[in-house]
């Protein structure tokens, strides 16, 4: 039996490791881990969670401030009284639509990682396991891709989708941000692909399976890792995505937060406590999402870093 | 085998262009017309949380007077709106009525309906003969004269009573108040000075023009005349003497006029909206209204008028825009908008309703005195894209002569 | 010839979308670059590389350019250090620990502009958090605290904080995945030679992380280069052009001063600038070995 260092046996974080299926259940006793050192970890895991939680605390409580109390020149730190209709009246702010600003975003990230999805997968997997003319020119076109960002290509772009007849829809923008998160993906899901050996492949080809049967049947289950992290990023991605936003969707319905947040900074008052409640509801989603999400995370950035 | 790679293949185009048009499906509109007629596109910012319920409003009368033609609204906060509209320029997609400040560049670029073009000869009669000037370019009006406004000088009087000031009419007295008012400490500031970004062209148009400088004509852009160094300087005595808040240069004046709503500056330059503000917000507040100081105590305002101006795209939508501001311009229609949004109407009808306003009744007073910007110089916009990036460098180490040559090279450049 | 067409199916969509969307755009920004366009957006005839001369020829371009290059720099080399030891951290057992690691994914999970909002409320004088936190402390003699967000040196010191913060989670992670394929063998057998913690950090897992980290550091660059809303929401209301980088420029040259002209010229030198950082990179390191 071998034996496990502590570093190994870490439940929770499955990812294709070498293991011989030991797993011990943790016990964080003293007599496992000396005790100045687990103190000294509780310590640093401590410091670590209050910097990180500190900013979206403060977001916290000032969404259930009133608009006098979270512009106040004696500011508080904890609301006077606790406001929870705000996360009824933001939602009417004349300034914008913010119900409306939400399922904007969701709509276009998630279609924008559908597409995404859609077209650098297959595009991942050839490039991985086949070599063609003009393989490397694409992946260097990829590459390309990644380094320009939408922000500097924003009056070509506008041009562009009036040409197209669809500036101003959330198709543009779904195209946009699947456009530029599609580098990532292929990058990602390319490496994964190449770690599989040849072999595995070659089998079911004996077994008669056709090419997109060996994507489908063989690969993609040992690649969900790697596909999942590409998801992520690019649902984040598009979740962040300004400069373009902000250009090529002009009617206040249409726009996504990232814009719609900044029209609280008004000629006259901003209203903070709106543009944190949105912030919350924006936010929480998207971190449960990503909790839900943890294990495959890591397995999925253990094999796309393993070369 | 081939088959199936060929299947793949073809799947994948499928699935990526079904989503693409699910998606296109269930998108955000493009605003198209709901029915025949006419569909008129209105870009506007937002002057306060009112606004848009405002111009609801409005579209929505129109809209029942004139069955065929529907409105489509866009507002913007001021931030984004300049570069809204740049863009949509660039890409030939320009609203048919817009809402903004400079309009010179667009008439240069020929752009613009003439606003003869585009109101009746009533409409266009009723408006006060020098706004309507100041709208010209070259003898032919481009912009309609929409709200207007003048600054005048808020003071707390209860701070200033404390600190034993007295209200100051010149430069001088100005300074000494703002000194003893800022001695209070605590937190208070003497003079509230926003050379920030927001609106720094107003503060500087404030203090140079008060000391007999200008910005420049029609003609001209003249940022580093030596008149203005008068008033440059003067700001930076100011500063430096610790009559101002901290860090002038990067403060922007709507946060700034709400430290002075909760009572910790001692004066400040505001517009007829703050009154409405101080009202919403600390009615309590003890406050009075004065002219602006300037160097020598002679009479003078900034006046500043926004405009609305039309766009000729296509040139098939004249009509339609015509009847939709002649609608917006009639008194019953235009009066309650200005009057809502704190602002002094443009009209002559408007200021015979709005003469008794008492809100309105200190800057009624200054507006004869008023200098506008030089927006009918094509240089303006550039200009005051300057002033807003450069001004606020007045407080730092460069001297005032620099900033104002500064400014002019990237007017000059533009 | 017809490899590439039976790829075609495959890789198609890919082109078709890289094609229309970027391409052409890019394009469009190389030709803008050598044209004279008016405030309105009209373009007004071809000026050859005079918006470059220009643009080069601006007082503060090179420290722009310059500034750009810290910003980078501190920016990455910050994350990474902290990444390292919070991975390290983070692969430790310890009571709590999933809730650390969830705790660190929050940032990650948010939109940047939100996180760049809520420190830049709370570095408002008068009213912001942060501010009074300090003055309340001590650290701070004047009642309303400091404007840290009205000095370029302080509020570009902030929005490298910022900056690094959000790029934490990433880093950390992909860190964090390299440390478990460090195989526990190697670090056993380090310790039975007598090797001590750090000893055996430095020279046995550090250059087995080699991989994750090259990675995280090249899409660092590349992100924080182009990084523009915290850069422009944390500096927005600073006169001047003291705190600017490359891209926040390139706002400034299209919002403010309304000239796409010279601001599709300094996208170009940016677009060129990251060609080189990365084409560099890519040959030092070999992040991409088999590709």
């Amino acid at each position: 039996m071998a034996v496990l260092t502590r570093e190994q046996t870490t439940p929770g974080t499955a990812g294709p490791l070498p293991t011989d299926g030991l797993r011990r259940r943790r016990r964080y006793t003293a007599d496992q881990v000396p005790l100045g050192s687990l103190l000294l970890r509780l310590l640093g895991g401590l410091v670590v969670l209050v910097v990180f939680l500190l900013p979206y605390l403060i977001m916290f409580f000032g969404s259930v401030k009133t608009k006098a109390e979270i512009r106040s020149v004696d500011p508080t730190y904890f609301p006077r009284e606790w406001h929870w209709d705000n996360y009824l009246t933001m939602w009417s702010t004349p300034e914008t639509p913010l119900l409306q600003n939400l399922i904007s975003t969701l709509v276009i990230s998630l279609c924008a990682t559908l597409v995404v999805l859609a077209v650098a997968l297959p595009a991942a997997y050839y490039t991985a396991r086949f070599r063609f003319r003009g393989r490397l020119v694409f992946l260097f076109l990829v590459i390309v891709t990644q380094m320009v960002q939408p922000a500097v290509l924003t009056s070509g772009l506008f041009r562009e989708f009036i040409a197209m007849g669809i500036l101003d829809t959330w198709l543009a923008m779904i195209l946009v941000n699947a456009a530029f998160n599609l580098s990532f993906a292929v990058w990602i899901m390319h490496s994964f692909f190449a770690g599989i050996p040849r072999e595995v492949d070659e089998a079911a080809q004996l077994d008669g399976a056709g090419t997109f049967a060996v994507l489908t049947r063989i690969n993609l289950p040992l690649v969900w890792p790697g596909i999942v992290t590409a998801v992520v990023f690019t649902f984040v991605a598009s979740w962040n995505e300004f400069a373009a936003s902000l250009v090529l969707l002009t009617t206040a319905g249409n726009q996504p937060l990232s814009v719609a947040l900044t029209k609280f900074v008004g000629q006259y008052e901003t209203s903070w406590h709106y543009v944190f409640g949105v912030s919350i509801v924006a936010i929480v989603p998207v971190v449960l999402l990503f909790m839900a999400i943890e294990k495959r995370l890591v397995g999925g950035l253990v094999a796309g870093s393993v070369k | 085998m081939a088959q199936y790679k060929r299947l793949g293949g073809i799947m994948a185009i499928t699935l990526a262009t079904a989503t693409g048009l699910t998606a296109c499906g269930f998108g955000g509109s493009s605003g198209e017309a709901s029915g025949g007629g006419t569909t008129l596109d209105l870009l506007v910012p937002s002057y306060s949380d009112a606004t848009q319920g405002l111009w609801n409003d409005v579209i929505a009368g129109f809209e029942d007077e004139n069955p065929d033609i529907d409105v489509n609204l866009q507002v913007e906060s001021w931030d984004n709106l300049e570069s809204v509209i740049a863009t949509k320029i660039q890409g030939g997609d320009a609203p048919d009525i817009y809402n903004g400040g400079p309009f010179a560049g667009f008439a240069e670029d020929e752009l613009l309906y003439p606003v003869e073009d585009v109101v009746s000869e009533d409409t266009l009669a009723d408006f006060q003969p020098s706004f309507l000037e100041n709208a010209q370019v070259d003898g032919t009006a481009y912009g309609l004269p929409f709200i207007a406004s003048a600054r005048a000088l808020f003071v707390n009087d209860a701070l200033l009573e404390e600190a034993g000031a007295e209200v100051p009419t010149t430069w001088d007295e100005l300074l000494e108040s703002a000194k003893k008012v800022s001695e209070l400490g605590g937190g208070v500031a003497g003079y509230g000075m926003p050379l920030g970004s927001e609106e720094a062209q107003a503060e500087a148009a404030v203090w140079l023009w008060g000391g007999g400088g200008s910005f420049g004509d029609a003609d001209e852009i003249t940022v580093d005349a030596p008149e203005n160094l008068a008033g440059a300087e003067f700001i930076k005595t100011m500063i430096d003497e610790g009559a101002t808040q901290a860090d002038a240069g990067a403060t922007d004046r709507s946060p700034l006029m709400d430290i002075f709503i909760q009572g910790k500056i001692g004066m400040q330059v505001g517009l007829p909206p703050t009154v409405g503000q101080i009202e919403s917000d600390n009615p309590d507040l003890e406050y009075s209204i004065h002219p602006i100081p300037t160097e020598d105590g002679s009479p003078f305002t900034l006046g500043v008028a926004d405009h609305l101006m039309a766009f000729q795209n296509d040139g098939d939508k004249q009509e339609a825009i015509t009847a939709f501001l002649d609608y917006f311009y009639s008194p019953e229609v235009y009066v309650p908008w200005v009057q809502a949004e704190g602002f002094l109407p443009t009209t002559l009808s408007g200021s015979d309703q709005l003469a008794d306003e008492e809100a309105l009744a200190p800057f009624l007073e200054v507006l004869p005195d008023a200098q506008f910007y030089p927006t009918t110089n094509p240089d303006w916009q550039a200009t005051d894209s300057a002033f807003k990036a450069l001004f606020g460098q007045l407080d730092s180490k460069k001297s005032a002569e620099d900033v104002l040559a500064d400014i002019q090279a990237q007017v000059d450049a533009g | 010839m017809k490899d590439l067409l039976k790829a075609l199916p495959w890789i198609g969509p890919a082109v078709a979308l890289i094609a229309t969307v970027v391409l052409f755009p890019v394009g469009l920004m190389f030709w803008n670059s050598t044209r004279d366009i008016s405030q309105s957006g009209v373009d007004k005839g071809g000026v050859g590389l005079d918006n470059f001369a220009t643009v080069v020829g601006f007082d503060a371009f090179w420290p722009i350019l310059g500034r750009t290059v810290v910003w980078v720099v501190v920016v990455v080399a910050c994350t990474l250090v902290i990444s390292l030891a919070l991975a390290a951290l983070l692969n430790k057992a310890f009571p709590g620990r999933r809730l650390v690691r969830m705790a660190v994914i929050v940032p990650w999970a948010s939109s940047v502009v939100m996180t760049t909002l809520v420190v830049h409320y709370g570095l408002e004088p008068y009213f912001g958090i942060i501010n009074s936190f300090l003055v309340d402390v001590g650290l701070i003699d004047s009642p309303e605290g400091y404007g840290w967000t009205r000095h370029a040196g302080t509020a570009f010191t902030w929005a490298m904080v910022v900056a690094v913060f959000v790029s934490l989670p990433f880093t950390t992670y992909t860190i964090l995945a390299g440390l478990q394929t460090v195989p526990g063998e190697t670090v056993e057998a380090a310790r039975l030679d007598g090797a001590n913690g750090v000893r055996t950090y430095l020279s046995v897992v550090l250059p087995q992380l080699r991989g994750a980290v090259s990675v995280a550091v090249l899409i660092n660059i590349i992100n924080v280069f182009n990084s523009l809303p915290i850069l422009r929401v944390m500096t927005g209301s600073i006169p001047g052009y003291d705190a600017d980088t490359v891209m926040t420029m390139i706002f400034k040259y299209m919002q403010n001063q309304r000239q796409i002209d010279l601001a599709s010229a300094l996208s170009v030198i940016a677009f060129l600038v990251v060609v080189v950082i990365v084409a560099v990179y890519v040959r030092l390191v070999r992040p991409l070995e088999e590709v």
